[in-house]
């Protein structure tokens, strides 16, 4: 029996098949909706947080994600045992996998997330492309056919530099800048590569390189009724390696009449497919407020916080009613969204390295309070699995306007503490006093234009940080053994530990 | 009291004047820092010589030495000389897409040495200096595991 359409029909019991803090999201969501919660995890995350956030888990398989969240029988499996009637994917893993959404559907299951036929439809970009086009929505200029080793005639029409794309694509991968038309067939041959072993799809197409140019993007919520609302724009232009750090809504780059031509624009293309439940269109906004579909994501976003922030709405509880049959009510078709929000992405890796991912044990984690603040996390003290995603948490404030929202955002994260390894706060925290920031005006090159490596260490910083260092080697050797008579041997414990307090105290004077 | 010199980024910085540290939970090494005007929380991690610091998200790594500990270092630096194998280990796990060296090569510090495919990025792992690459202990194609011996630079 499927459940895509007739009356509307109570879920009872999800099985969420994701992890980390994006699992424990939607479980949140059951709780407050009375609604069983189901978690799977694999052998890394059997003591997971997500697992201890649901009434239910079930194991799912090895730690390799290919042999767990990505094993579309082993979850089907676990969503059997554990007698699911509806199956929540989150962001990421099978979130985007028709094949996932219509086995779930074929189980009897309720699937929330857009029909799988739209996310069929959508998935490959180039064909999104191609009908958001007859549908007259402005698309970058470009090839609307893949590019195969027969090169078409009227690739220096496109103009350079140009930008390499999946068609299978998404998050970054598979992309590459091309600057020369010689460099074509390296590029071509680097990013088919990397798009075979991500999407197992090598198929590529051709744009022109828009820049400067702002990342913006539409959150779309609709029923299985027509009712289709558009739950205001983020700005999503501060990226590094094409994927996004920063969110805010609303955008500093749009005004009134752009925002309702994206609005006009994502409508369109939403209309170009049997749509509902929720997605994202996203757009590229040039320096003259032209803007360009880019593709149009078919699942809940990463960064759907901010817009529950400004909007007041829990987009993962819609979610639930709209798969259930439930139409949207005034509360969602009238939404006026209020004041500012911005998320920053916490990921454990290092702005001083290329923002490459770092391995490690979380030793302290502090997650800022207070208001207007929200951070969604599965962080726990010890090593980080290497097997996923680097997101540690996902620092959201909420303030009457921007400027309240960015000192908010500076405050926030002064109070956000992560010890044993390197993370992006120190870029958060950087970028947080830039005047591009600050003024709204910045484009999608912020980061390798204004960041590049990062600033040096200052010398006031660098003080501050020897008192800590130093402080931190005697109070330790209050409580260590030590090595070299730094600290006076054969002395009793109650001694040394009365030292370390009072050194601990102490001013350091030299 | 006995002198502890910090190094930092290989320079010895002095420690800011007139700043205490105050410890809020020590088995994490939250403290904060004060100067009776203004408070900055830290996080303080390390054992012995080496310590990491924490500030406004930035993470640093510290060396705390007393004077014999910084003579003894300096020794071993000056007797250890430039030579001596190098190995070269992945530090991610992920796969190996290119082998961009033979054994044998001569290469410079920072040349491409090979390419790992880890967390949706490729990542050139580059020559730490000059010298001759020896033993290549993995192939194109094979997923390699955190710590991993990739090559051996002689």
């Amino acid at each position: 029996m499927r459940k895509d359409s007739g009356p509307p029909s109570s879920i009872r019991r999800i099985l969420v098949a994701n992890r980390g803090e994006i699992a424990i999201r939607v479980m949140r969501a059951c709780r407050e909706l009375g609604i069983v919660s189901i978690a799977v995890y694999s052998d890394a995350d059997a003591r997971a947080p997500h697992v201890a956030a649901a009434d239910v888990a079930e194991r799912i398989g090895p730690p390799a994600a290919a042999e767990s969240y990505l094993n579309v029988e082993a979850v089907l499996d676990a969503a059997r045992r554990a007698r699911a009637d509806a199956v929540h994917p989150g962001y990421g893993f099978l979130s985007e996998n028709a094949d996932f959404a219509r086995a779930v559907q074929d189980a009897g299951l309720t699937w929330i997330g857009p029909p799988p036929e739209t996310q069929e439809a959508l998935g490959n970009k180039l064909a999104a492309r191609r009908g958001a086009s007859e549908a007259g929505v402005p698309v970058v200029p470009g090839l609307l056919v893949a590019l195969d080793d027969n090169a078409p005639p009227n690739l220096a029409a496109i103009g350079l530099p140009m930008m390499l794309k999946a068609a299978a694509g998404g998050g970054g991968r598979g992309m590459r800048r091309v600057d020369a038309l010689e460099d074509l067939p390296d590029a071509m041959a680097a990013a088919s590569r990397e798009a075979r072993s991500a999407f197992g799809d090598g198929t590529l197409y051709l744009e022109r390189l828009v820049s400067p140019a702002r990342h913006v993007e539409v959150q779309l919520l609709g029923d299985r009724h027509g009712n289709l609302a558009c739950l205001g724009e983020r700005d999503c232009s501060v990226q590094r390696r094409h994927q996004k750090l920063i969110e805010e809504t609303p955008s500093p780059a749009v005004d009134d009449a752009l925002r309702s031509a994206l609005f006009d624009s994502a409508r369109r293309v939403a209309g170009t497919v049997a749509f509902h439940n929720v997605a994202t269109v996203e757009f590229l906004v040039d320096g003259d407020r032209n803007h360009y579909f880019l593709e149009m994501n078919t699942r809940l976003q990463v960064e759907h916080g901010v817009t529950e922030l400004a909007t007041g709405l829990d987009i993962v509880a819609w979610q639930i009613r709209v798969a259930e049959g439930r139409p949207l009510d005034a509360s969602v078709l009238e939404a006026v969204p209020r004041g500012h929000a911005i998320e920053a992405r916490i990921y454990a890796e290092d702005p001083w390295n290329g923002f490459r991912p770092v391995a490690g044990s979380v030793t302290a984690w502090q997650p800022a309070e207070g208001p207007g603040i929200r951070t969604d996390h599965a962080v726990v003290e010890g090593p980080l699995a290497p097997e996923y995603d680097p997101l540690l948490a996902k620092l959201m404030v909420h303030a009457h306007d921007r400027p309240a929202a960015i000192d908010r955002l500076r405050r926030a994260l002064d109070e956000t503490l992560v010890g044993g390894l390197q993370t992006d706060l120190g870029f958060h925290r950087w970028l947080v006093d830039q005047p591009e920031f600050i003024s709204g005006d910045y484009h999608t090159g912020l980061i390798s234009e204004r960041w590049v490596d990062g600033p040096t260490l200052a010398d006031d910083e660098a003080g501050l940080m020897a008192v800590a260092a130093v402080e931190g080697r005697r109070s330790g050797l209050a409580t260590e053994a030590t090595t070299d008579g730094v600290a006076p041997r054969g002395s009793g414990s109650s001694g040394w530990s009365r030292t370390a307090r009072q050194e601990a105290l102490r001013t350091w004077s030299g | 009291m006995v002198g502890l010199t910090v190094t930092l980024d290989e320079r010895e910085v002095e420690p800011a004047a007139g700043w205490q540290l105050e410890w809020l939970d020590r088995r994490r090494g939250i403290a904060r820092l004060s100067d009776g005007q203004r408070t900055l929380q830290v996080v303080v991690e390390g054992q012995g010589t080496e310590w990491f610091v924490t500030l406004r998200g930035r993470r640093v790594p510290i060396t705390v030495q007393s004077w014999r500990e910084r003579t003894l270092a300096e020794a071993r630096a000056a007797t250890a000389g430039e030579g001596g194998p190098v190995e070269i280990r992945s530090t991610l796990p992920g796969l190996v897409v290119a082998i961009k060296v033979e054994s044998g090569a001569q290469v410079a510090a920072g040349d491409a040495l090979l390419t790992i495919e880890a967390m949706k990025m490729q990542n050139e792992v580059r020559a730490p200096r000059d010298g001759t690459v020896g033993q290549i202990a993995v192939e194109a194609g094979q997923p390699v595991a955190a710590g991993v011996l990739l090559l051996r630079l002689d």
